[in-house]
């Protein structure tokens, strides 16, 4: 980039009139535009060379009872400049229609049937409207998240079938499996559609663990959300609460302590250790190499017991809290930490040289489940499936939250797109986290680790939070209500992006080498779901 | 080669390195003994998530692994319900979940047992009354044991699972 272009300049040279409103939002530039322009815009902004924003989020929100409107917000990640840029929309009244935009950009296409069932708006042009979160079985009409919906309504049954796509033709066959898969793994349903060997389709039908979260966060205050926010996914607690807090802290104004980032920090990364170390192990074992994964799970035990020793908790629940960190470690505990995450990493690079030298492990995972990078770009996948497929974006570098700004980050990047460059990306960041582990523990400043959250934000002002988790970008979107109380929370987990990319990752691969394209990914089932 | 078993004699035995469990929450009922007393000696648990967060599931994985080594034990993870002498059921029942567990749980061949592992399975934990759950899993099929917790430790899986088979009392048979 030579000399950077305001994109709000940009934006408003296209299409000056059309844009009624510009106003900024915790410094993301927010563009309102009446719903026939919008899609142009989006389409604008997605495909400028200047701009090439990927599309991060889409949501919708129910403003009633105090305004009889719904809106519609689309956040786009610019490429070059790392910035969000915001575009909004109204419908009013009793407006149920909006143009999709979805011919475009593909990342919409999941957000606009989601929008569908949770809201009852309608994507018209939407090359796909089937049910999305409701399965077929759930009563016409039934839109959990609009306000006049109850939280404990008693569903109905009602006759359904979900229909697939289908191939067909001489020796083509479909493989339905799921939702209850052979492992203990959560609940999914996948459909190939095969001839011979090679995978020709794959389709996804999820949403199996559809526990309400949007709607039941919708009944807390925002102080006391969090314990919901822990049990998004399980695994990634500490990104998961972490997003929340940022996003209460940023509606209360609140200043965390210094001492409280670096500590937050400090157990995003062991969250990703845990996990990262469970996944190397997972991939190997899915190549039939027991031996990798009876060492890997032998260490993130390792790492789970040093969590409940450091904090009760082998998941790290109740780190995070609104204003700060709910524990603090001692200096002789921060020491012991390091030298138990060095010793580890010790360990693993021994194991890393041992999985190396395997030769046939190797030719499993070259070539297998190839993401490639265009595809990955067209559906904005994201987080370390992303990284692996030649997507630069960390948000620990790009937009650094806790104390990633003054303990940088190196950035995995492999360009194959394949499980092997999965499998190195994870790697690589076993290491990183280790490194950033003792860096943390080099520079963490004395003083509190909490401030008390106080006063109320204004009913309708909304704010925007974003953790690099694990997987990748977690964002939050969460808008205060009457009293303290939260009218909306929009969840958004990297694995309700990276999902439909599966299906283009597994095509031309055989079914028996599914199971590791799918652990490579290695995605949430209950942080999609909701 | 030499490097794995290099790599093997450096790391020795690694099994029963882990924290004992505290006292059980929830005793295990005479009644549930008895309808476990033919699998005492090998049980074949078949993991059914019907809404998790996904943490139970990890702990019941973590029971598999060299530290807690649930094998040593006669437990085995079987990749089919019919396979199985036991369910373990975690996360409250969705509401698109709900034909999924009664169909798994006639799919498993009797004498049979059911396990709610976790808070959610016992009592719906924080999803309790939304409109997507339809229950705790034993308003949908006979539950045996209950191990509460959010999620329970592998270790409090383990003990609760022996304590149903009767095998901490060693004199017994
Ligand atoms: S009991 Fe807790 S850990 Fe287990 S599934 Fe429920 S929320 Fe997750």
């Amino acid at each position: 980039m030579a000399e950077t272009i305001n994109p709000t300049e940009r934006l408003q040279e296209a299409f000056g009139n059309a844009i009624a409103d510009v106003s900024q939002v915790q410094g993301i530039p927010r563009f309102r535009l009446d719903k026939e322009t919008l899609p142009l815009v989006a389409h604008f902004v997605h495909t400028h060379p200047d701009l090439r924003g990927s599309l991060s989020l889409l949501w919708a929100v129910d403003h009633r009872p105090r305004e009889a409107r719904y809106e519609l917000c689309y956040l786009f990640t610019l490429v070059e400049q790392k910035d969000w840029l915001l575009l909004c929309t109204d419908l009013h009244g009793d407006d149920r229609l909006f143009r999709s935009i979805t011919p475009h950009i593909h990342a919409a296409k999941w957000y606009e049937r989601e929008i569908r069932d949770l809201f009852g708006l309608i994507a018209q042009g939407h090359p796909d409207l089937r049910r999305l979160v409701r399965h077929e079985h759930w009563p016409k009409g039934t839109h959990p998240l609009k306000k006049d919906f109850h939280w404990d309504t008693v569903l109905e049954r009602h006759q359904g079938q979900h229909v697939f796509r289908r191939i067909e033709g001489e020796g083509v066959f479909e493989v339905p499996v799921g939702p209850i898969h052979a492992g203990i793994i959560e609940p999914g349903h996948f459909r190939f559609s095969v001839a011979g060997e090679p995978i020709m389709q794959l389709e996804l039908h999820h949403f199996w663990k559809h526990r309400g979260v949007e709607k039941l966060f919708e009944r807390q205050r925002l102080t006391t959300g969090l314990s919901l926010a822990e049990r998004v996914s399980g695994d990634t607690t500490v990104g998961h609460s972490l997003a929340y807090c940022q996003a209460v802290e940023a509606l209360l104004g609140l200043e965390v302590p210094r001492r409280a980032r670096y500590l937050r920090s400090l157990f995003l990364e062991l969250e990703r250790l845990h996990n990262h170390l469970g996944d190397v192990g997972a991939i190997c074992n899915d190549t039939a190499y027991a031996l990798a994964h009876a060492h890997c799970s032998r260490m993130k035990e390792r790492i789970m017991q040093l969590n409940d020793r450091l904090t009760g908790s082998r998941f790290l629940r109740g780190v995070n809290q609104i204003g700060g960190a709910g524990c603090d470690l001692t200096a002789g505990q921060l020491s012991g930490l390091l030298e138990e995450t060095a010793a580890i990493e010790r360990d693993f690079s021994e194991l890393e040289s041992v999985i190396f030298a395997n030769a046939s492990l190797t030719d499993r995972l070259e070539a297998t489940g190839v993401l490639k990078e265009r595809t990955a770009w067209d559906h904005a996948v994201m987080g370390l499936v992303g990284r692996a497929s030649g997507i630069d974006r960390d948000l620990r570098r790009d937009r650094p939250f806790a104390a990633y700004d003054e303990v940088p980050v190196k950035v995995a990047l492999y360009r194959y797109g394949d499980v092997r460059a999965r499998l190195r990306v994870r790697m690589d960041e076993i290491h990183e986290s280790v490194r950033l582990i003792g860096e943390i523990r080099r520079l963490i400043p004395q003083g509190p680790i909490a401030v008390e959250p106080a006063g109320l934000p204004a009913a309708g002002s909304w704010a925007l939070s974003a953790v690099e988790g694990w997987r990748g970008e977690i964002l939050y979107v969460v808008m205060a209500g009457e009293e303290g109380r939260i009218h909306r929370c929009k969840v958004r987990d990297p694995s309700f992006v990276n999902w439909p990319a599966i299906q283009w990752a597994v095509l031309g691969n055989i079914i028996p080498d599914f199971p590791l394209i799918n652990k490579s990914f290695n995605l949430s089932y209950a942080g999609n779901d909701l | 080669m030499f490097r794995i078993i290099k790599k093997s004699l450096k790391t020795g035995v690694v099994t029963g390195q882990h924290p004992e469990a505290g006292p059980a929450e929830q005793p295990v009922a005479s009644e549930a003994r008895k309808n476990a007393a033919p699998f005492r000696r090998s049980l074949a648990v078949r993991e059914v998530d019907t809404g998790s967060c996904n943490a139970c599931e990890m702990e019941m994985n973590a029971l598999m692994n060299p530290v807690y080594d649930g094998e040593r034990f006669g437990l085995h993870v079987a990749a089919s319900p019919r396979h199985a002498d036991a369910l373990v059921v975690t996360g409250p029942v969705t509401v698109n979940m709900e034909r999924a567990l009664k169909d798994v749980y006639r799919a498993t061949p009797d004498p049979k047992l059911v396990i709610a592992l976790g808070d959610c399975a016992v009592n719906c934990g924080v999803f309790k009354g939304s409109y997507a759950v339809t229950g705790p899993v034993e308003r949908h099929i006979p539950v045996d044991v209950r191990i509460p917790g959010c999620p329970p430790r592998p270790a409090e899986i383990l003990a609760a699972l022996e304590e149903l088979r009767g095998r901490l009392d060693k004199t017994a048979g």
